[in-house]
């Protein structure tokens, strides 16, 4: 039959040409330029100027000689886990309240504790940087104020302080991203769900454990995916407030590539460790999209 | 209409708005530089060649994009990779950041007998050149020295600058103890504490081309003398001779401690000589700066008027620039009238002859008295003569020795390693 033997043919056109932009921005905007990523990645090249194949030695080096690699690394991992375990149940905690205080007080308290959010990063770093100066910070001056003159210090180039002063930047800073996903998703848990819990007689905290928690397990998996990929990519602030020091104590994988490709004029290795964070990145997304899957779910 | 006649008016039609918009275009020079503050001292004195340039030249606009110094530099590199260069602008003569762009023909030589007889100082044109010909104009005359605010020193009872690292240090608790910061510079970026690094072996040795035979591997970063020096270092900071955020303090921050009198001494360079016409700091602050000389060693056999002196500051001018000539031209008029307005309006100490004004600031008067004392010169090796990959090498070795977290011996080590690889590439 003539209509059933074109009718594929019109719908493949069809379906191209509504996939091609889509696939076209793909290419040009990912997976050309990460491409171009990995060929530079296996040059010497300065940015500018001549430069020669040197094969994987780009990546040798990073992973077998250069201990700041490790670090940045590390320093990622530590952030995750201080964003998993520490700044998703506080959000968490925070949102719960709001959710249940009246609705004009926990609207004005959610502006509140988004508005870090909302500020410029220029501005989060240089207000931070501001609050930790040993010299002219209000920190110190307050702990001075209040007899704590021993821990007045230099938060963030004393060597013990300076990473979890900017991990408390970088926390303060997305609160607000991670505590809007809980009470947007607080908000979509059925009154009766938690009524029927109560009738039960579920405690308020086996209500959340049993019931609210496993309810919201797809957004906790949200905002985990996006906390993980988030601290992969940290970079403004870090580069606003420390730099990466002191020494390279702060230094994260977003900082230090773009100090290696602009600042030492080493783009070809730079680039191999642009290529590297993409691997890193991608296997921990999956690595934790697994693991969530493992925790219960009420898929409805 | 005949045809002759509507050809004609056609003509006239086509010609007269052309010749309107060619009397309206203008040609612009694009340009870059480490100048953000165009109000006062250096950034002045550009912005005030740029409006004599345009007002000798109607036509011409001038569009100049400015960052801080360190982004600045990352900037114009950014702009390399992309083949985006302004058309001309300020950078720097070293090896580590000029020589890249010569050999990546990113910038164009410049004809030397334009500028020969316009009375740059002996050395000066001579830091820009490579392959045999000059790449760049100098601007200005750099010297290593520390900036002091006497009035603060007064306050705490300080009756004259200290003449060895020794009497340096003992003045930090006396500064401290009247909640003065002793002294800042830039750590964050750490290119300060490697001058000193470098002018700490010098003082040490006597000895000013140790660094460029260390980087020629003719000696090693692991002799004495250096971890010497920076055992020196180490020494003036723990002390507490810097501020306390030394390592998360940048360029501003530092030059905002001591410009608002929050800080007793400063550790720079002699572009800094505008702190003593700059208007954003008061006119006490402004009264009372002035500057003396990296103090020496003790036991050390370099003398206090052996003098680390260099010509970084440059203008370039982007080979892929399609206003050559016009360029050429600005940098003709830059160096003509760039020494004149800088030592005038007290912003810059310029790479050409300026001489002593009664009416000079104080600071302007001990940097030329700085130079007339000197016995010896030598310019920044460490930092400025290898690649850039061991100028970041040395910066981030440096980082580490500042923060505690590597001795002197491991920094020297590092540099060695660093050195090595340098010369092997």
């Amino acid at each position: 039959m003539p209509s059933r033997t074109r009718g594929p043919f019109e719908n493949r056109l069809v379906i191209a040409g509504l996939v091609l932009p889509g696939v076209a921005v793909l290419v040009f905007a990912m997976v050309v330029p990460l491409g171009f990523s990995v060929y530079y990645s296996l040059t010497d090249w300065a940015g500018f100027g001549d430069y020669r194949n040197v094969g994987v030695d780009n990546y040798r080096e990073i992973l077998t000689e250069d201990p700041v690699f490790w670090r940045s690394l590390w320093n990622v991992f530590v952030l995750i886990l201080v964003t998993i375990f520490v700044q998703n149940p506080v959000a968490f905690a925070v949102a719960a309240v709001l959710s249940h205080i009246s609705a004009r007080l926990s609207r004005v308290l959610r502006t509140v504790y988004f508005i870090p959010a909302a500020l410029s990063l220029v501005i989060v770093a240089k207000l931070w940087v501001d609050i930790f100066n040993p010299n002219v910070g209000i920190l110190n001056k307050l702990l001075v104020a209040v007899g704590l003159d021993s821990l007045a210090v230099s938060w963030l180039s004393n060597p013990h302080t300076a990473l979890w002063a900017v991990i408390w930047i970088i926390v303060w800073q997305g609160f607000g991203w991670a505590l809007l996903f809980y009470y947007a998703g607080l908000m979509t848990v059925p009154r009766e769900l938690e009524e029927a819990a109560r009738i039960d007689g579920a405690s308020w905290l086996q209500t959340y454990t049993r019931v609210i928690i496993p309810y919201l397990t797809p957004v906790i998996s949200t905002v985990i995916v996006i906390d993980v990929v988030s601290s992969m990519k940290q970079m403004e602030l870090i580069y606003l407030s420390t730099g990466g020091g002191p020494g390279q104590l702060t230094q994260f994988l977003g900082v230090y590539l773009y100090q290696k490709a602009f600042v030492a004029s080493e783009y070809g290795y730079g680039n191999a460790l642009s290529v590297l964070a993409v691997v890193v990145s991608v296997a921990l997304t999956v690595i934790v999209q697994r693991a969530l899957r493992a925790f219960p779910r009420d898929d409805g | 209409m005949k045809p002759t006649t509507f050809l004609v008016l056609a003509i006239a039609l086509a010609v007269i708005p052309a010749s309107r918009v060619a009397a309206q275009t203008k040609t612009t020079i694009k340009m870059g530089d480490n100048l953000p503050d165009r109000s006062n001292t250096w950034g002045a004195v550009v912005e005030q060649i740029n409006a004599e340039f345009k007002a000798a030249n109607p036509g011409v606009e001038i569009v100049t994009e400015s960052y801080p110094d360190q982004p600045y530099q990352q900037k114009v590199k950014i702009y390399a990779t992309a083949k985006q260069l302004p058309d001309v602008f300020k950078f720097w003569s070293f090896t580590s950041l000029l020589k890249p762009l010569v050999d990546g023909g990113f910038v164009e030589p410049l004809n030397r007998s334009e500028f020969d007889k316009l009375g740059y100082l002996t050395g000066a044109l001579e830091s820009n050149v490579y392959g045999g010909k000059l790449y760049g104009i100098p601007v200005s005359a750099d010297l290593w020295v520390i900036y002091y605010n006497k009035k603060l020193f007064k306050d705490a009872g300080i009756d004259k600058p200290p003449g060895t690292i020794d009497e340096l240090i003992a003045l930090a608790p006396r500064l401290k103890a009247k909640g003065i910061v002793p002294m800042v510079t830039d750590g964050k970026d750490a290119w300060p504490l490697c001058v000193t690094f470098d002018q700490l072996a010098w003082r040490i040795s006597g000895d000013a081309t140790l660094p460029a035979r260390a980087l020629a591997r003719k000696a090693r970063f692991t002799d004495p003398v250096f971890v010497q020096a920076a055992q020196e270092l180490v020494r003036m900071i723990k002390a507490g001779v810097f501020q306390d955020d030394l390592m998360v303090s940048d360029y501003g921050a530092a030059r905002n401690l001591f410009g608002q009198g929050r800080a007793a001494m400063y550790l720079m360079g002699s572009w800094e000589l505008g702190l003593g016409a700059d208007k954003t700091f008061s006119d006490e602050f402004r009264a009372n700066v002035d500057a003396f000389k990296f103090p020496v060693t003790a036991g050390g056999k370099g003398k206090i008027d052996d003098l680390f002196a260099w010509f970084g500051g440059n203008y370039v001018m982007s080979a892929a620039s399609k206003t050559k000539a016009l360029d050429m031209k600005y940098l003709q008029f830059y160096a003509k009238r760039f020494p004149g307005l800088a030592w005038e309006k007290q912003a810059a100490l310029p790479a050409q002859k300026v001489d002593a004004r009664p009416g000079d600031t104080q600071v302007a008067k001990t940097l030329l008295r700085i130079i007339a004392d000197a016995k010896a010169t030598s310019g920044t090796a460490s930092l400025d003569l290898s690649t850039p990959r061991f100028k970041d090498d040395i910066e981030n070795a440096m980082r580490g020795l500042a923060s505690g977290l590597i001795s002197p011996e491991e920094f020297t080590k590092q540099l060695d390693v660093a050195a090595d690889k340098a010369s092997r590439r």
